[in-house]
């Protein structure tokens, strides 16, 4: 589903080339439930914009859901990131201007579908987190939990072969932050490809699988001789 | 489209789209009233004067003291005009079209008529006329030499010697017989008959008051003197104007040397003179409608610049949610052309307002609709122009900018 082969990510000024990812590697298969995890300024987010085409890489490839899409060109990143990557974000991203079924329904729009089956595929994606009832409703009059479904409804509205997670309920409380996880572990179950960004040990520990990044690479902790010298990171992998 | 949630997002700002939208239609009002009057400016700066302008000189002299012997100095005036090198023709007419002043006569078609058929026609004295201003003559004749009568005998003598025949111009012929051809016809100007013996295509009066009635005008055989206003006209070729006009005061002068000249001009000057005011107004209402499109342009500008930095997250969450950078350009344009329209449509209630306070209390005509879809274009046209610059920078920001705090 998503494979990265010896990925690079530098960030060039005219002084210094700041290496963001370096010979990463990762594959991550259909249907599974991803937790990418590492320390601040490892790589995570930059891995997660670039897995999400929001943003370009250096060197290496990228095959997402079999094409490799270092030479598509913006419009073609667009079409993908429209129809098959779910994006869900920790400041949940929604627009404050629009209500809750205007929101959910931006994304389709760019998709070019009908009427009747945007208002369809809103009202399932509404019902599936709980928040049909509140379509009419504004980001600013629902709590933070209730927004960050929202989201998430966004993101299953246009049936996407890809969720991506960055850090989604990095702004929720404990209680909110755990209906949040038990919808992502619903939709999972239910067959979606899921890769999540966190630092928070709890939640990755709720994946199926870890990847964690150091330094812009994904290594093996038990092997990393920089995993020894942190040893508060083995909770954050098990 | 995404017009509904466009006026949803704009529902939610609705003291700066208000702020904008009242910019339109105030713009729209005043450039639709504006481009109608320099519409009407321009209409009347072209009005055709029906002479050969480019070849023609005027020159206005006064005689100091008792002027003995008017026929003869006159006529000895023209002969010596005539004598000079370049000049086609001459003569002395009491106005020209486009002159400060008129003279001006009522048009009754019987002597028994109660009010008169025409209010005000011009009235052309001069010998050769037709022939000096380049008048085409139409239907019928000129005046010919025994035609005759001098101005001051004509005024002198009352009816008597007042000529018998006119020359109108076509505009007055189809004015007072419509039905059909007025060579041969008898009208009544004060209280003389006078037989129409010819018709000439176009001869403007001067002072107009009324760009319709422009070209009434009658022609009488009358031979002016060196008074009440008249002057000489000259006809030459257009490149021998200024070295003809110069010969001319020259050679009035040494005829006698106690003449003033108090003006000398080309017909070109003339027609600039008298148009003066109206590309004067022409030029502030120009100026007028530029300034107030500048300043509408760069409240759009504005406005939109704020919106694209205050959006810019949203602008970045749309494009990771798959808009493509065409799509956030016309999410921007589809939003200024809502608000042109709102605002274009009250400054279409507004502009006619407007023109009904000018018509009450200026007289001036109605605004022909055509105006409308020229203002609404103008103003949409400037709102896309405008916002293309914030726009095109709102469709550079990278979806990254989605995960950016």
């Amino acid at each position: 589903m998503l494979k990265m082969t010896h990925l690079a990510k530098v960030y060039r000024t005219e002084v210094v080339e700041t290496y963001a990812l370096r010979d990463f590697n990762i594959n991550v298969k259909e249907g599974e439930f991803v937790a990418v995890t590492g320390p601040s300024g490892s790589g995570k987010t930059t891995f997660l914009t670039i897995a999400g085409l929001l943003e370009t890489f250096t060197g290496g490839e990228y095959h997402l859901d079999g094409v490799e899409v270092s030479k598509l060109d913006d419009n073609a990143r667009s079409r993908i990131r429209n129809e098959k990557i779910g994006f869900i974000f920790q400041a949940f991203n929604l627009i404050p201007d629009l209500n809750v079924f205007d929101n959910v329904e931006v994304p389709l729009r760019y998709r070019g579908m009908k009427s009747a089956e945007r208002k369809q595929r809103i009202m399932d994606a509404l019902e599936r987190v709980g928040l049909a009832s509140r379509a009419k409703h504004y980001p600013a009059e629902l709590s933070g939990g209730q927004q960050q479904r929202v989201a998430i409804a966004r993101a299953l509205a246009g049936s996407p072969r890809l969720l991506l997670a960055d850090e989604p309920t990095g702004n929720l409380d404990t209680q909110m932050a755990r209906s949040v996880l038990e919808l992502l572990e619903e939709i999972h179950r239910e067959g979606a490809t899921i890769v999540m960004v966190t630092h928070d040990p709890e939640l990755a520990a709720r994946a199926q699988r870890n990847v964690h990044v150091i330094d812009g690479q994904v290594v093996d902790l038990a092997e990393d001789p920089r995993f020894h010298a942190n040893a508060h990171l083995v909770g954050a992998n098990s | 489209m995404d017009i509904l949630p466009i006026l949803s997002t704009l529902r939610r700002h609705k003291v700066t789209a208000a702020l904008v939208i009242l910019e339109i239609a105030l713009t729209c009002a005043i450039v639709c009233n504006a481009v109608f009057l320099v519409g009407q400016r321009l209409d009347n700066i072209s009005t055709p004067s029906g002479i050969v302008e480019n070849e023609l000189l005027q020159i206005t002299a006064n005689g100091i003291g008792d002027q003995p012997d008017a026929h003869a100095r006159i006529t000895a005036d023209l002969a010596g005009l005539r004598q000079i090198s370049g000049v086609d023709s001459v003569t002395m007419a009491n106005q020209v079209p486009f002159g400060s002043s008129s003279w001006n006569s009522s048009i009754k078609l019987s002597l028994d008529q109660k009010r008169p058929t025409v209010q005000s026609v011009t009235v052309y004295y001069g010998e050769d006329i037709p022939k000096v201003f380049g008048v085409e003559i139409i239907a019928g004749r000129a005046f010919q030499t025994n035609d005759y009568t001098w101005f001051d005998d004509a005024a002198k003598s009352g009816n008597a010697t007042f000529p018998k025949i006119a020359i109108i111009s076509d505009a007055l012929a189809r004015k007072l017989f419509p039905d059909g051809n007025a060579v041969g016809k008898t009208i009544v100007t004060g209280t003389n008959e006078v037989r129409i013996v010819g018709v000439v295509k176009r001869l403007t009066r001067p002072s107009i008051m009324d760009y319709s009635t422009a070209g009434y005008s009658m022609l009488l055989p009358i031979r002016m003197t060196m008074s009440m206003g008249a002057s000489f006209i000259i006809r030459t070729q257009p490149a021998e104007r200024e070295r003809v006009l110069a010969a001319a005061v020259t050679k009035l002068k040494a005829m006698d040397n106690r003449r003033v000249i108090t003006e000398k001009r080309t017909f070109d000057d003339v027609r600039k003179a008298y148009f003066a005011s109206d590309r004067a107004m022409t030029g502030l209402l120009i100026g007028v409608c530029v300034a107030l499109m500048i300043v509408t342009a760069l409240g759009i500008v504005g406005l939109g610049s704020f919106w694209v930095a205050q959006r810019r997250r949203q602008i970045g969450v749309r494009r990771a949610l798959g808009a493509r950078r065409k799509d956030i350009l016309r999410y921007f344009q589809t939003e200024n052309f809502l608000l042109a329209t709102i605002g274009i449509v009250i400054g279409m209630v507004m502009a006619f307002g407007i023109n009904l306070l000018l018509m009450a209390h200026y007289e001036l005509p109605r605004l022909p609709a055509i105006y409308f879809p020229v203002g609404a274009v103008l103003l949409w046209l400037l709102g896309q122009v405008a916002v293309l610059g914030p726009a095109l920078r709102a469709a550079s920001v990278p979806p990254v900018v989605a995960t950016r705090g």
